[in-house]
């Protein structure tokens, strides 16, 4: 039996075939590709904050992308663009303090890391071209800033990169403190684009999108963790 | 307090929403909603690679509505109002196989309740208004097929056959919503246990031989009355072992 992974689903109004702005659980098929290429079964949680019982039946989890966390979360005054899901916040919370007390294997992705990083007790930068000066990190509606962070040496994920360091970015908001995990990569102007729990048996977080590339580097070893 | 995990089959499908408009694993929330008021505890599960393992983590399994299934598997000629989608037919009848084999408690919705149908040996009428040459099934009078939201469903009653699990379930007659142009033909090895009273279109299906097997043409995710899911979710809970599930709404 392949191993279970569970993937957080967006909640978005959505249209597809004849059906117009329906809300509705989805997750960018990337995603389910990159989980099925690395050998995993992946199956999609959807929002649900009355506990995090379904992780029993999980061997990783991936936290997924998508729109902001409500600044809430964090104890944060809303900033004006920010734009947040409150059906997803509480339920993807408690999945993440639950998977992390557990100690399962979690891979957190955009949102996801700024999930764990807040999970662990941090707290979020709402709106980065403020704090940086630039739009690099999402340039445009749709397209994608390609860096090349630098990874802390002896970090998990300066092993899971090698020589390859490109990755493609889409974020507006950014980890402006960690909690109690480590930092393991940055972009030249200082943004955080990767944590860990070297405490843990596989916790990894990245700001960036792998899926979008179907980085089995990141998948394969998140199901190798799994199974 | 455990809740009987409760798979929900998903569509990938090209999906639009906000500026994005990309292939997505996606169901509507109806769905979620519906597992979730029952007591249960929902996952997705997508048509991406056909295989069964999944089920053994599953306490029961809802196959929810969508395209049309591939007559191929009857053997019937393709109607031209026919439309499929070949992976996710592939992965749903292997999964319906297997769970009638595991007897998982199943819920079929719409296309899972044909989905059901043709696992169990049977076949599809393809076109509705051809044989009974009407479009109560499918559309209220007046709107467009091809723009369809909540109030396009059609809407007709149902008789159940007394000393069935969907007599003892939904009572004699109910009002049911419709948005479907298929319906079963022949139920192979099921029991037919329901039917439109106008025109005696198969409405309901069930394994009298299992411990929940359910079909319904209709979709009761998108009501208030939501029997069928609490009878879903109580049989995967008996199957768990565990309590019975509280439900969150009346």
């Amino acid at each position: 039996m392949r191993p279970i992974i569970g993937i957080t689903t967006y909640v978005e109004s959505a249209s597809w075939l004849v059906w117009r702005d329906l809300p509705t659980a989805l997750i960018p098929q990337a995603y389910v590709q990159a989980v099925t290429l690395a050998g995993g079964r992946a199956v999609l949680l959807p929002p649900d904050d009355l506990d995090a019982d379904v992780l029993r039946t999980l061997d990783a989890l991936v936290l997924s992308g998508g729109a902001d966390l409500g600044p809430d979360l964090y104890g944060a005054q809303r900033e004006p663009l920010t734009d947040s899901r409150p059906q997803r916040d509480a339920g993807e919370m408690l999945l993440a303090r639950a998977a992390l007390a557990a100690d399962l294997p979690i891979l957190g992705v955009c949102r996801g890391m700024q999930l764990l990083a807040v999970a662990a007790g941090g707290r979020l930068y709402q709106h980065l071209p403020d704090v940086v000066g630039h739009e690099k990190h999402r340039p445009a509606p749709g397209v994608y800033g390609e860096h090349q962070p630098s990874f802390v040496p002896g970090s998990r994920i300066a092993a899971l990169m090698g020589d390859d360091l490109g990755v493609h970015c889409y974020h507006h908001q950014g980890v402006a403190d960690a909690g109690t995990l480590a930092v393991t990569g940055r972009t030249a102007d200082g943004v955080i684009e990767a944590v860990e729990d070297p405490a843990r048996k596989f916790v990894l977080g990245v700001q960036w999108h792998p899926e979008v590339v179907t980085d089995q580097r990141l998948f394969g070893a998140l199901v190798r963790a799994a199974g | 307090m455990r809740r009987p995990l409760i798979g929900l089959t998903a569509y990938a499908e090209q999906v639009q929403y906000g500026s994005n408009d990309l292939l997505a694993g996606m169901l509507p929330m109806t769905y979620v909603r519906a597992v979730h008021a029952t007591g249960g505890r929902a996952v997705l599960i997508t048509p991406d690679e056909p295989g069964t393992d999944v089920l053994e983590s599953l306490d029961g399994i809802v196959f929810a509505g969508g395209n049309d299934i591939d007559p191929a598997y009857w053997g019937a000629e393709r109607h031209p109002a026919t439309e499929i989608d070949v992976a996710r037919d592939t992965s749903e009848l292997m999964l319906m196989r297997a769970a009638l084999e595991l007897d998982l408690p199943i819920l079929g919705v719409c296309r899972g309740m044909q989905v059901m149908a043709v696992a169990a040996g049977g076949s599809l009428h393809q076109h509705l208004p051809d044989l009974i040459g009407s479009r109560r099934h499918q559309a209220a009078a007046g709107t467009d097929p091809l723009a369809a939201d909540a109030a396009a469903y059609g809407r007709h009653d149902v008789v159940s056959k007394p000393g069935s699990m969907a007599h003892e379930l939904l009572g004699a007659r109910l009002t049911v919503n419709s948005f479907h142009h298929q319906a079963v033909d022949d139920p192979g090895r099921l029991a037919v246990t329901g039917w439109c009273p106008d025109d005696r279109v198969i409405e309901i299906i069930e394994d009298p031989d299992r411990a929940f097997v359910l079909g319904v043409q209709w979709h009761p995710e998108r009501t208030a009355d939501l029997r069928t899911f609490a009878a879903l979710a109580e049989a995967a809970a008996r199957r768990a072992g565990i309590a019975e599930p509280a439900s969150l709404a009346a």
